[in-house]
């Protein structure tokens, strides 16, 4: 492994100086059609007419895209993890987010599919929205989504990602308090420099050649596929430039289209999202509520964690079941914690559908896990450093779901902050390693959660 | 009309009211600066204008007749980089790209004006240009490099930036 | 699809009177930092656009102590000024926006979508500025109160004030250069030793202080009274509530910076 530890050049770093990288929207080719589409302009509606005659009428306008010309209208992209499909490519009969697809334009200039976007007739009729996921359970909360409001298909039909571990109740019994916090991330946007763009090529043999800005080319090539019920072999994906991305770039959000309205049109397209479209309707991080009850003992062990989760997914469940997956196999943080009740919920609301954003899932509970660690060593009056060491996972504890830690780096990096920050830890947590819990590092209550690390 | 784009005396048939940007990408096939928000908000479409730096989405075309506009392809080529095209290679400055172009004309006006390595100086130069990828302190470290009159190692990267004092937080 | 725009390039400040008429269709492009893209984003269809960047309507020039600024002037050129004015200059945007935006643009600036713009209209409002310009009417001069409302339908062709003795200027940080400034005061003591106070953020356009300025000798009581004259809204930037309680800190530390500046 010659290449670990130097200090590479990057392969592409003089293209980028020299203005010499080819991001999609830099791809030119003659006689390329602007596309544009039709958006939701309610929160949640029942789509009563579309008549889009009045934009296929227009001169200069080569191809309008319903939902009716689209061979797999829903097509669930993680079905190959259990997911059902619950998104429609473009929306149906009804809409369900502010900004939702239902229509695209592919015409000669960028103002005439503007224009063609605006000829097309809508008419719909309005639904109560439902935005605050806290709300999403009460009985006369509006239906978001036709599962309900909530997602019911993880394993076993079971309603909601479910963690128990060890014995909860004799934890919160056993416990001398019991810590707890709320803890409530806004959504982020990505904001990546390049937004959302793609140009599509239908080619004379048949083939479409797709410049996609996918963070995941041969995950979008299969969507693709799926949604137009063609083989792989039929399209040749040209990526792997992009300008910047961050879990953003994953949802292949134009992909789809952009071959339908090549294919419609036989001619060449592109869509490049404008910078108001990719803040109003590009998907985002999910917004999370997290509500944590730890019972501590009052030297500082963490008995056992209460916590429910509730993730926002917006109006559709895109990858937010692994996501909440994801969240619940971390929802102790670099913590050993024998006694676990987790329930987790991905929760619809009439936003825009949210998606992957660097640490899928994970970063809002480790966020809310070292803010409640922070909590308990305030209320219990001990230095926060020495706290975390005391719970750090050690090799051969065992994760929220039964995973054997075999080199967790928990303790050497809170030894190397307190380090850099002057902080003087006394000596048995200076000497602390991250070796199987023995002695003084090993009370009753964490023998049962032990794992062994050999037969990892 | 004409425009002087990297030397060369171009004859251009947009609307006057087109955005530059627009000129120089779709009828002239210079791609290097970008189009990031089209509103001035974003940095990626900056290219010089008689050598001082503009937003070229905002800049309608008929204003800059008879200008001299250098785009980063004028000022050097990988054959013969600039010294602020090394710097940004040498420094890693750049990781998807996209906001570079913009970042290294913008860069090289502040450097021509006499632009010295104060970082805090670099940072209201080009508090304009932003990037989602790199966190800024490499582009930073990069100009900061230039100003000092540094010469670069391409066959390798800079070591790791020693971030304890960064913020100055000490 | 909509014909392309009648683009008017007068060589002159008396072509671009003439050309801009009573205002009516007609677009006016100073620096084209607001328009573009409202023309770009298809929000803005001009029939006629008239680009002022040949009018020779640039420049700062002074007349004994009267200070006379082109429409066409860029915001870049006023940063150093001295208080308000070049403070409040400074504080726009970035380089490349200072560098290309202009005074005119920034004086008839219409409301944003989700906040005002136009921060040099409190700078200005507090030098006394007159504003000289064209439109139904004839050219005519007035002061900058009077000319906001209207502004519009007017072509601005030149921007004027007395030099005061001293003048300050406070301003909420701006978390990017690419923010607006959610409320900032602007402070003058004029040569005549009389205060005034003026303030961008309180309303869709910059306003004068006058309960402020009547108390200016206490800022305390100057700081409280100032919420007297102004309306203030919930935008994008900041709640009502929040310029509430920032309004009268910025008055109070306009008039300390006055105080010291004197």
């Amino acid at each position: 492994m010659k290449a670990v530890g130097a200090r590479l050049p990057r392969y592409d770093g003089i293209a980028h100086v020299t203005g010499r990288t080819v991001f999609v929207d830099d791809v030119r080719i003659p006689g390329t059609l602007w596309v544009k589409a039709l958006r939701s302009p309610s929160h949640h509606a029942k789509i009563t007419k579309l008549d889009t005659e009045p934009a296929e009428r227009m001169k200069g306008v080569h191809a309008v895209v319903t939902h009716k010309d689209v061979p797999l209208n829903v097509y669930g992209h993680l079905s190959a993890l259990g997911i059902p499909g619950d998104e429609p490519l473009l929306a149906e009969d009804v809409v369900r987010y502010k900004g939702q697809p239902i229509a695209i334009v592919a015409a000669e200039s960028e103002e005439l599919a503007r224009a063609a976007v605006e000829a097309i007739v809508l008419s719909l009729d309005e639904q109560p929205a439902l935005f605050d996921i806290r709300k999403a359970f009460d009985p006369d909360a509006p239906q978001v989504h036709h599962w309900g409001n909530w997602y019911p298909h993880f394993e076993a039909e079971m309603d909601r990602r479910q963690i128990r571990k060890g014995d909860i109740d004799a934890a919160f019994d056993q416990a001398d308090t019991i810590v707890q916090g709320v803890y409530r991330p806004a959504a982020i946007e990505h904001v990546p420099l390049e937004t959302q763009v793609c140009q599509v090529v239908p080619e004379p043999n048949g083939r479409l050649t797709i410049y996609s800005c996918t963070q995941a080319l041969y995950f979008s090539m299969g969507v693709v596929a799926a949604h137009l019920q063609q083989p792989l072999n039929k399209f040749k994906f040209v990526g792997g430039t992009v300008g910047g991305g961050f879990g953003g770039k994953v949802d292949t959000a134009t992909e789809t289209m952009c071959c339908l309205l090549a294919l419609k049109s036989g001619k060449p397209v592109k869509w490049r999202w404008t910078r108001e479209e990719e803040f109003l309707c590009s998907s985002t991080r999910a917004p999370w509520h997290m509500e944590i009850a730890d019972a501590v003992s009052k030297d500082g062990w963490i008995l056992g964690r209460k916590m429910l989760t509730l993730h926002d997914s917006g109006a559709y469940c895109r990858f937010s079941p692994y996501g909440l997956t994801k969240h619940s196999f971390h929802h102790t943080g670099a913590y050993t914690i024998p006694n676990l009740s987790f329930d987790g919920y991905v929760v619809f609301t009439n936003r825009v559908p949210t998606t992957a954003m660097r640490g899928f899932g994970v970063t809002s509970v480790s966020f809310a896990t070292e803010t409640h660690l922070s909590r308990i060593a305030e209320v219990l009056g001990i230095d926060p450093f020495e706290l975390r060491l005391k719970n750090a996972n050690r090799i051969g504890d065992t994760s929220p779901n039964g995973v054997v830690y075999t080199d967790p780096s928990t303790v050497p990096t809170i030894q190397a902050i307190a380090d850099s920050l002057g902080h003087e830890l006394p000596g048995e947590y200076r000497a602390m390693t991250p070796a199987q819990r023995e002695g003084q590092w090993l009370p009753d209550h964490l023998v049962s959660q032990l794992g062994n690390p050999e037969e990892h | 009309m004409n425009l002087t784009v990297n030397g060369v005396e171009r004859e251009v048939e947009s609307a006057p009211l087109t955005p530059l940007l627009f000129v120089l990408r779709d009828e002239l096939e210079i791609e290097s600066p970008k189009a990031g928000c089209q509103q001035g908000g974003c940095g990626a479409c900056t290219v010089l204008v008689d050598g001082e730096p503009r937003r070229s989405c905002l800049t309608p075309v008929v204003t800059v007749e008879g200008s001299q506009i250098t785009t980063v392809e004028g000022l050097g080529s990988a054959e013969s980089l600039a010294p602020l095209q090394e710097a940004f290679t040498h420094h890693y400055a750049a990781q998807c790209g996209f906001c570079t172009t913009g970042m290294i004309v913008a860069a090289h006006a502040y450097i021509e004006h006499g632009g010295g390595e104060d970082r805090e100086q670099i940072q209201h130069a080009l508090g304009g240009h932003v990037c989602r990828c790199t966190g800024y302190v490499k582009i930073v470290d990069a100009i900061a490099a230039v100003a000092r009159g540094d010469s670069f190692d391409l066959t390798l990267t800079a070591p790791s930036h020693d971030m304890t004092n960064v913020g100055g937080a000490k | 699809m909509t014909a392309a725009p009648e683009v008017l390039l007068p060589a002159s400040a008396d072509e671009a009177v003439s050309l801009f008429g009573d205002g009516t269709s007609v677009t006016v492009v100073g620096g084209g930092t607001i328009v573009m893209p409202e023309i770009t984003y298809g929000r803005l269809t001009p029939t006629k656009a008239l680009l002022l960047h040949r009018a020779g309507l640039d420049g700062v020039s002074r007349s004994g102590s009267t200070v006379t600024v082109g429409a066409t002037t860029t915001v870049a050129a006023l940063v150093g000024e001295a208080a308000p004015l070049g403070p409040c200059a400074a504080n726009v945007a970035d380089l490349e926006i200072r560098a290309q935006g202009t005074v005119g643009g920034n004086l008839c600036a219409g409301e944003g979508p989700e906040a005002p713009r136009g921060d040099l209209q409190g700078a200005l409002l507090a030098l006394g500025a007159t504003v000289r310009s064209a439109g139904a009417g004839g050219i005519t001069t007035e002061p900058l109160e009077e000319f906001l409302p209207k502004r519009s339908s007017r072509l601005v062709l030149d921007v004027s004030f007395e030099e005061p003795a001293a003048g300050a200027f406070a301003a909420l940080d701006r978390p990017h250069a690419h923010t607006y400034t959610a409320l900032a005061v602007s402070a003058v003591r004029t040569k005549e030793g009389a205060v005034r106070l003026a303030a961008t953020g309180v309303g869709w356009w910059g306003t004068r202080l006058p309960s402020a300025e009547a108390l200016a000798g206490d800022h305390e009581a100057a700081g409280k009274a100032a919420l007297n004259d102004v309306n203030l809204h919930d935008d994008a930037l900041a709640s009502a509530w929040y310029r509430e309680r920032t309004l009268p800190v910025l008055v109070r530390r306009a008039l300390a910076q006055l105080e010291e500046a004197s």
